[in-house]
């Protein structure tokens, strides 16, 4: 036991335990008796003077227990405490990892299925918070202070620093599990940023000096996980600091669940559906399961499914393996058992596909929360498609092999004579080629969705003063739903004229030359189209393979209502950001919510199925698309597993303050991310806008 | 110790003392070491060679001894004058000094009802043994307010005093005056006993009562007793709790007669050296007496009268 104070004390001391005694010498507090004479007692008194003091404190028994809690007091005040393993003053970080693996119920190692690793997780962090120290009433000791951190993909303060260890407590308490997958680095990143910056001591002042931008090292991070971390290796943590890992739950934790769902219609037959499950096992024995087909909520299919078990990561069955590999088998992760099963049935109609798993054996399933996953599975539908051109045959016989339901050619006069009748409106997509219409004075793009070879709609002009240039493309957006497809090295253009894009144009770059921009894509509120400014038939392009990928396409992903979320087999997680398009025409900038939806209100990070109805229906001008496109936010399998995350979705924590990526450029793309309320980004009035809804 | 809470203030013999103890003690007589001559013609031998008709002794004759005391049948058996000696018989002066200092209301018993019952039936036996029997209290009288002394024989230290007395019949006389006595005021006790010194006469024993608990010291008082044909006795009257303090705590002692406080914090040391100090002032005194030929009996106040008297006193040869 060390003292915390004992200078104080005993400067206390000093001066208290005298004066209570000298209080007593002085105590003039003399019961009066009157007696015969004080002759005698007076001579007593006179033999007794010379030890007086002691025989007047001796056996004063009001003394002795006024000494015994002055003394008390004084011990009090030294403020003892015992050198525990905790070092004094230190400030922690305690992270929690709330993702979906948490949820899985072998908290408590003798008794599965009684508790989560989350809540023992919980209960643990709570034990390290009251074995904090407290603040001193005096003195110079400071108290322990501890910052709460639960993250998933993204992380989140839920308690700054503070020595409360009421308000920590209750931090703790509020977290709740999610069904997102864990991102140790962003958790550790944000801890990082919340640390109070260096000091240094000047030698030349004599002064301690806060280094701004530097931060403290020697944190003590407390890192309560099961240990599903699939950046651990890439999370970084500073030399000085010192982590201490809580891990809940048991590496042997036996589970069956769904890894990946993919949705696929034939390219040449549009009915047919093609819907793969991936399922896995980390059960050391072969797992049986019912693997379960909802279309809309009706059982269509049911199948057993027999999950291979996992197996070691080295090969024990060998008779002569080592015990020293068999240990080692024991601390390493085995390797899980992987299987497949492909469902194949014909689906005009879009809708929402679920499929569940039920183990035949339930204590073999601690994370009952991935044995559900859903897909959206657009509608057969094909595109009509009108080209206004004077005439383009490599153009005409790419769209000729794309599966349309029309295919209608228009000269610039006959679009001219039939632009704003209904019979325009029919067409999902419309093509110019080295033709625009006139709109207010200078080529430009009415409302609707297009895609222009050969022209420069307005707002792109022109640079004055230059000439066509020959040139070749250096990059392009490899994530985007069109350029992704394609190879651009080999295109060589012939004459590419230098295109002026404004600010605020609404227009992106999607190809980039040595000599400027290539392609574009305008993207606002009533107006949608790739624009490909140089003239094609002056390039190597339509003879290249990609000139047909890039009209399937363009023509496809300008027509497609939204975006291609779910039915290009994409995959979104709990956490991560959905990225989508509205339908075009859009006006109303906040998701109106249906069904189960509420994309306002979100409360939890739990796994939601959530409609979002744009108002009014972009196509609704058209008369095709009568009822609103529904989204579905794809339920995400084990964070465990390492799916496929969609190209559409951004993981950027939701943390930062700057805008959205995506946002500051697509005109009427629309970000939905996680975790906060339905927010408009746009300054403009007809500019992007975005939301957010917990997935 | 402390002050007695409502004293018994006794105003009759009956009430003074019990009539049977009366009757006890009137078997009882006065003795002396020595025989004493008085004034009266008593029932008591002296030593003085007299007239009565106890024969004594033989002393030769000398010149001038009266003829009539020659016993002529010694001289007609040896042809040699010798005289004859008788014992004469005289009276006896009983005299008892009581302190009426306020120092003496105090104790439980009482200290000054005991020295009163003791006077009583001490005077009650010099009565009906025919001795005669003078009281004097002694004690000055207590200061009123304006600070004046009641009586202007206060500095002489004596009270009031009776003399002179003899016979049963006084007795009611002398009951009425012990029982106005009030134990007040302070002591002069040197000035007291040379007061008495000064004013007794003829010869016989002399009491006195008191704690002798006297601030300016009991030797020179006594020291004028001793001697001049009295038997002196001391009676040292101590209450119980005198002996065996009873109290505790933090406390101020404030003397009774003149207001001297002593602060003391009881402790049980404290209470082995007062009973010590106590002790050996005791034996001082008894040592003081010795040393001049006078008895100290030291009494607690819860002894029986009866046990005092016909025990104690008895065995030193105060009564027989």
């Amino acid at each position: 036991m060390t003292w915390l104070t004992p200078t104080i004390a005993g400067i206390a001391a000093a001066i208290a335990i005298p004066s209570l005694i000298i209080l007593y010498f002085l105590k003039l507090r003399r019961r009066d008796v009157e007696i015969s004479t004080t002759l005698l007692w007076k001579k007593t008194i006179q033999d007794m003077q010379a030890n007086a003091p002691f025989q007047r404190l001796r056996k004063n028994i009001l003394l002795l227990l006024q000494l015994l809690a002055l003394v008390g007091i004084l011990l009090a005040l030294a403020q003892p405490q015992m050198r525990g393993q905790l070092a004094e003053g230190q400030q922690r970080i305690i992270l929690i990892d709330r993702s979906a693996s948490m949820a899985a119920t072998d908290g408590d190692a003798d008794n599965p299925g009684a508790m989560s690793r989350l809540a023992k997780a919980k209960e643990t962090a709570i034990k390290l918070i009251d074995s904090m120290r407290e603040p001193s009433i005096i003195g110079s000791g400071t108290a322990d202070e501890a910052m709460i951190i639960a993250f998933d993909t993204t992380a989140e303060v839920r308690q700054q620093f503070t020595g409360d260890k009421a308000r920590l407590r209750a931090a703790v308490e509020s977290i709740e599990p999610s069904d997102a997958p864990s991102q140790l680095a962003e958790a550790l990143r944000l801890a990082r940023a919340h640390l109070p910056d260096r000091i240094q001591f000047d030698e030349n002042t004599g002064d301690n000096i806060t280094v701004e931008g530097v931060k403290a090292g020697g944190a003590t991070i407390h890192l309560f996980s099961d240990g599903r971390l699939p950046d651990a290796e890439e999370a970084i943590t500073s030399a000085e600091d010192e982590v201490t890992f809580v891990q809940v739950g048991r590496t042997d934790a036996a589970n069956v669940g769904i890894t990946a769902m993919r949705a696929d219609r034939a390219f040449d037959s549009p009915v047919d559906v093609s819907l793969y499950v991936g399922l896995q096992n980390t059960a050391r024995t072969p797992q049986e399961v019912e693997l379960e087909l909802l279309i809309d909520g009706n059982t269509t299919r049911v199948t057993t499914v027999t999950i291979p078990a996992a197996t070691a990561p080295i090969n024990v069955d060998d008779p002569e393996a080592s015990e020293d590999a068999q240990r080692l088998a024991e601390l390493l992760p085995w390797t899980p058992g992987v299987t497949g099963r492909t469902f194949e049935f014909a689906q005009t109609a879009g809708g929402v596909f679920a499929v569940q798993i039920t183990p035949t054996n339930p204590e073999s399933d601690l994370l009952p929360v991935d044995n559900r996953s859903w897909i959206i599975v657009p509608p057969a539908r094909q595109l009509s498609v009108a080209l206004v051109s004077r005439g383009n045959l490599f153009l005409i016989t790419a769209l000729q092999g794309l599966p349309l339901a029309r295919l209608v050619q228009y000269s610039p006069d006959q679009y001219n004579a039939a632009a704003g009748t209904s019979e325009m409106s029919e067409f999902d997509v419309v093509i110019f080629d080295g033709w625009l219409p006139t709109i207010d004075g200078q080529p430009g793009l009415p409302p609707g969705r297009f895609l222009v070879l050969n022209a420069i709609p307005a707002p792109l002009g022109v640079a004055a003063g230059t000439e066509p240039q020959p040139a070749m493309v250096l990059d392009w957006p490899r994530d985007h739903p069109v350029m992704r497809l394609l190879l651009l090295d080999k295109l060589r253009i012939l004459s590419l004229p230098d295109i002026v894009n404004p600010t605020g144009s609404g227009a992106t770059v999607l190809a980039e030359t040595d000599k400027g921009p290539a392609i574009f894509e305008i993207s606002r509120a009533q107006t949608r189209a790739l624009v490909v400014p140089f003239d094609i038939g002056e390039s190597t392009w339509p003879l290249d393979i990609s000139f047909v990928v890039f009209v399937g396409a363009g023509v496809n992903y300008v027509g497609q209502e939204g975006g291609v979320f779910g039915a290009s087999g994409d995959s979104l997680r709990p956490g991560s950001v959905l990225t989508d398009r509205l339908p075009i025409g859009a006006s109303r900038r906040s998701p109106a919510a249906a069904g189960r939806c509420r994309p306002r209100r979100p409360r939890t990070r739990q796994r939601r199925t959530h409609r979002l109805r744009p108002h009014p229906p972009g196509r609704a001008l058209s008369g095709e698309l009568g009822r609103p496109r529904r989204a579905r936010a794809m339920p995400p399998t084990a964070d465990a597993s390492r799916g496929r995350m969609p190209r559409t979705c951004s993981t950027r924590a939701s943390q930062t303050s700057r805008p959205p990526r995506c946002c500051a450029s697509a005109a009427t793309r629309s970000i939905c991310r996680t975790p906060t309320r339905p927010r408009q980004r746009s300054a403009s009035g007809r500019g992007p806008f975005c939301w957010r809804w917990r997935s | 110790m402390q002050r007695t809470e409502n004293p018994t203030r006794p105003a009759t013999l009956d009430e003074l003392l019990d009539s049977k103890l009366l009757a006890r003690v009137s078997q009882l007589d006065i003795t002396s070491k020595k025989i004493f001559s008085g004034k009266l013609r008593g029932e008591r031998r002296s030593k003085k060679r007299g007239e009565s008709v106890e024969f004594a002794d033989h002393r030769p004759y000398v010149s001038g001894d009266d003829l009539r005391h020659i016993d002529w049948n010694i001289f007609g058996r040896l042809d040699r004058l010798f005289l004859k000696l008788f014992l004469e018989e005289e009276d006896l002066c009983l005299h008892v000094v009581l302190d009426c200092s306020e120092s003496h209301d105090c104790g439980t018993p009482n200290k000054f009802l005991f020295m009163q019952q003791v006077a009583m039936s001490l005077g009650y036996i010099g009565l009906v043994n025919l001795n005669r029997v003078a009281m004097t209290a002694i004690g000055t009288p207590p200061t009123t307010n304006t600070g004046l002394q009641q009586d202007d024989t206060a500095p002489t230290g004596v009270l009031s005093s009776v003399r002179d007395l003899r016979g049963r019949r006084r007795t009611q006389e002398l009951a009425s005056w012990l029982c106005s006595l009030r134990p007040e005021g302070g002591s002069n006790f040197t000035e007291a006993c040379k007061r008495i010194a000064l004013s007794r006469r003829g010869k016989g024993v002399m009491l006195v009562l008191s704690d002798f608990f006297i601030k300016e010291g009991y030797e020179d008082g006594l020291r004028m007793l001793t001697g001049r044909g009295y038997d002196v006795f001391c009676i040292q009257v101590l209450s119980p709790q005198e002996l065996e303090p009873d109290i505790a705590g933090d406390l101020r002692l404030r003397d009774v007669e003149d207001g001297d406080a002593a602060e003391v914090t009881i402790s049980a040391p404290l209470l082995k050296r007062y009973k010590a100090n106590l002790e050996a002032y005791c034996d001082q005194l008894r040592i003081f007496c010795g040393a001049r030929d006078m008895t100290l009996l030291t009494v607690r106040t819860d002894t029986p009268i009866d046990v005092l008297l016909l025990d104690y006193l008895r065995r030193r040869g105060v009564v027989r």
